[in-house]
C-alpha cells in the first residue's frame, strides 16, 4: 500500500517536472516581453515598449502580414483542394483509394526538413525565382494532406444514398455537393482548415528553405533575429503563441460543442 | 390504361455476376407494382436502373415511349423513396420536403403550399420544425415519402421502405401507402421481399429470380396460379410435388390417380403440383383421398400448422379444428385445389 501511495507522488512530481520544463521557457518569454528592461533574466518592472517596438518595426510587420496572407490563403487553396481530395478518394476503388492515401500520408511522415530541400531542390532546377509565390505554394502542399485526413472519417460516415437522393429530387452533382454533401462534413472541413492555419502559421523549416528574396514570414525572421538578443522577438513570440493557442483550443473545443450542441437538440 | 415504362432486354451485370438476364416489363400508368423476390434476385438493380443511378450494360428503357437510358437521373420525372430514407440530417421535416422545389426555383409561396398540403397527406402536420434526427423510423419513412411525392413525380419507386419498421407499423403503413397512391394517382413500384407485403398492396405482382422474371400477374392469379414451383414455394406455404399429368384432368401423384381441372398439357407429362396447406381438409380416415398420421401440430395464432406423414411425404396443413397427435386420419381436397404447373425449364 506504502508502495502504490509512493507510486502515485512519483507519478505526480514527473507530471508537473515535465510540465513545467514544457512550459516554464514560454511562460519566461511571454513574461519578459513585459519588461522595463533590455535583460531576458532580470525582471525590473512591466512596460509595452518592446509591443511598440514590434509595431514601429517595418521588417516585423512585414513578416506579420506574409505569415497571416500566407496562412489565410494556404488554408483558403488547401481546404477546397483537401475537400475535393477526400470526396474523390471515397468514391474511388479500393486499390485506388490506398495509393493515394499512402501517398498523402508521405509528407506527414516524412521529416519536414526532406520536404523543404525536396521542394527547394525542386524549384531550383525549374529555375523558379524563390519568394512569396514559392512560400505560399509550398504551404499549400504541406498542409493539403491534414484536410484530406480530416475529411475523409466524417465522408465514410455518409449514407451513401444521401448523395442519390439529392439527385433524384432534381439537384446536378455539383449542387448536390454544395447543398447537402459539404454541410454534412463540415465539422471535417473546419477542423482541417484550422489544422492547416496552424501548420502554416508556425512552419520554419519548409518556409526556410522555400523562400527568397528577402520574403520572411514570422519564424524565419525570428530566427535570424535570435543571434542579436533582443526582446521584441519576445513580444513577436508571444503574439504567435496566444494565435497557436487560440486556434488549437478552436480545433479541439470545436467537435465538443458540437456534440453538446447534437445532444441539447435530442432532448 | 396507358403504358408508361418499358423495359426492353435489360442485362446487367456486376464484375462478372449476372445480375440482370434480359428483363423484359411493362408498367402502366396508375399502377401499384411490386418487384418481387429473394434478396439477390435483381429487383433492386432494376428499379436503381430506372431512378438512373446505374446504367444497364444491355437493353433499353423507355418512359413515354422515349429512351432515358442516358437521361441522368435529376432530368427523370420519378423520385425514389429509399430503404433507409436518405434524409437529409442537416435540415429539418420542412427544408427536407421543400428540397427539391427549391431546386427547382419554385415561388415561395408555391413551396410552402405544397409542403403543407405533403405534410397533410403523410399524416404530420407540425413537424415542420422538427430535426429529422428526431424523428421515429415510421416518421422518417414518411418524411421520405413527402418529399419525394412532393415533387409530382410521374412515377414513384420504393425500395424495401418498410423493412426497418416493425411489424405492426408495417401494416399500418402498407395500408397508409395503398391510400396515397390511389390519392395521388401516380404509378408506384415497390420492391420488397415479403410476399405478403406484395400481396396486400399491388395491382400487379413481378415474382423476380436470379435476374429473370418467374411469373408477372395480379396477387390473386399469383397466389392461386403459380407459374412454376419457384413461385408456388415463395408466395406462402404450399405442398408442392412432383407428378404425371396422365391426359386432361387426370394427374398421377403418390402412385394414385386424381381427378383435376388442368387441362392442354402434353399426355404422360412430368409436372410439378401445388397443393395449399388452408385448401386440404383433416377428415376420418374413411372420408380421405390420403391417408396419414399426425405428426404435429403448431398453434399459429388463426390456425394450426399440422404436418402429416404418409408413406410419400409429409403434408403440410392449415386447419382451425384442434387434432389429436400420431392419430391415423385421412386428407380431403377437391380438383379444383389441385394446381398443375410446368417444370422449371420445360416452358
Amino acid at each position: 500500500m506504502v508502495g502504490a501511495k509512493s507510486h502515485k507522488v512519483l507519478i505526480f512530481v514527473l507530471m508537473a517536472l515535465i510540465l513545467t520544463f514544457f512550459y516554464l521557457p514560454i511562460l519566461s518569454l511571454m513574461v519578459f516581453s513585459f519588461n522595463d528592461s533590455r535583460s531576458l533574466t532580470s525582471w525590473s518592472g512591466f512596460s509595452l515598449q518592446w509591443y511598440e517596438a514590434l509595431f514601429k518595426n517595418r521588417e516585423m510587420m512585414m513578416a506579420i502580414t506574409t505569415t497571416l496572407s500566407i496562412a489565410l490563403m494556404s488554408t483558403f487553396v488547401a481546404t477546397i483542394l483537401g475537400t475535393l481530395a477526400a470526396i474523390g478518394v471515397s468514391k474511388s476503388k479500393r486499390l485506388v483509394k490506398e495509393i493515394v492515401l499512402s501517398v498523402n500520408n508521405f509528407p506527414i511522415l516524412n521529416p519536414e526538413i526532406v520536404t523543404a530541400i525536396g521542394l527547394m531542390l525542386l524549384y531550383s532546377s525549374l529555375n523558379i525565382q524563390k519568394g512569396y509565390m514559392t512560400m505560399l505554394l509550398a504551404h499549400i502542399i504541406f498542409s493539403t494532406p491534414y484536410v484530406i485526413l480530416s475529411v475523409l472519417p466524417k465522408l465514410r460516415r455518409l449514407d451513401p444514398d444521401i448523395a442519390e437522393a439529392a439527385l433524384d429530387l432534381g439537384a446536378t452533382p455539383l449542387e448536390a455537393l454544395w447543398k447537402v454533401i459539404v454541410p454534412m462534413i463540415l465539422p471535417g472541413i473546419i477542423s482541417g482548415a484550422l489544422i492547416a492555419f496552424t501548420m502554416s502559421f508556425d512552419d520554419f523549416v519548409i518556409s526556410y528553405f522555400v523562400s527568397g528574396n528577402g520574403v520572411k514570414n514570422i519564424s524565419i525572421l525570428v530566427y535570424t533575429m535570435s543571434k542579436r538578443i533582443n526582446p521584441t522577438i519576445n513580444a513577436l513570440s508571444t503574439i504567435l503563441v496566444v494565435i497557436i493557442t487560440v486556434v488549437l483550443l478552436i480545433v479541439n473545443l470545436y467537435p465538443m460543442l458540437n456534440k453538446k450542441k447534437e445532444l441539447k437538440e435530442a432532448e | 390504361m396507358r403504358k408508361l415504362i418499358e423495359f426492353k432486354n435489360i442485362v446487367k451485370s456486376f464484375d462478372d455476376s449476372l445480375v440482370l438476364k434480359g428483363i423484359n416489363l411493362s408498367i402502366h400508368e396508375n399502377e401499384f407494382v411490386t418487384l418481387l423476390g429473394p434478396s439477390g434476385c435483381g429487383k433492386t438493380t432494376l428499379l436503381r436502373i430506372l431512378g438512373g443511378f446505374i446504367s444497364q450494360n444491355e437493353g433499353h428503357v423507355y418512359f413515354d415511349d422515349i429512351e432515358i437510358s442516358n437521361v441522368p437521373p435529376y432530368k427523370r420525372e420519378i423520385n425514389t423513396v429509399f430503404q433507409r430514407y436518405a434524409l437529409f440530417p442537416h435540415m429539418n421535416v420542412h427544408d427536407n420536403i421543400a428540397f427539391g422545389l427549391h431546386i427547382k426555383k419554385q415561388d415561395k409561396q408555391m413551396i410552402e403550399q405544397k409542403v403543407k398540403k405533403m405534410l397533410k397527406l403523410v399524416n404530420l402536420q407540425g413537424y415542420e420544425d422538427r430535426p429529422v434526427t428526431l424523428l421515429s423510423g415510421g416518421q422518417q419513412q414518411r418524411v421520405a415519402i413527402a418529399r419525394a411525392l412532393v415533387n409530382e413525380p410521374m412515377v414513384l419507386l420504393l425500395d424495401e421502405p418498410l423493412g426497418a419498421l416493425d411489424l405492426k407499423l408495417r401494416k399500418e403503413m402498407q395500408v397508409e401507402l395503398k391510400k396515397i397512391q390511389q390519392e395521388v394517382g401516380i404509378t408506384f413500384i415497390y420492391v420488397t421481399h415479403d410476399q405478403e407485403e406484395a400481396l396486400t398492396m399491388s395491382d400487379t405482382i413481378v415474382v423476380m429470380n436470379n435476374g429473370e422474371i418467374q411469373q408477372i400477374g395480379s396477387p390473386t392469379d399469383i397466389y392461386n396460379e403459380p407459374e412454376n414451383r419457384f413461385v408456388a414455394d415463395f408466395i406462402g406455404e404450399s405442398n408442392i410435388l412432383e407428378g404425371v399429368m396422365l391426359e386432361d384432368y387426370k394427374v398421377k401423384f403418390d402412385d394414385q390417380t386424381f381427378e383435376c381441372v388442368d387441362y392442354g398439357f402434353e399426355d404422360n407429362l412430368e409436372v410439378d403440383i401445388v397443393l395449399r396447406p388452408e385448401d386440404i381438409d383433416i377428415v376420418p380416415l374413411d372420408m380421405g383421398r390420403i391417408k396419414g398420421v399426425i405428426k404435429s401440430a403448431i398453434f399459429k395464432g388463426v390456425h394450426f400448422e399440422v404436418v402429416v406423414e404418409t408413406p410419400y411425404r409429409e403434408w403440410i396443413i392449415h386447419t382451425t379444428d384442434k387434432v389429436e397427435l400420431d392419430k391415423e386420419v385421412g386428407l380431403h381436397f377437391f380438383p379444383e385445389d389441385i394446381h398443375i404447373m410446368y417444370k422449371m425449364g420445360t416452358y
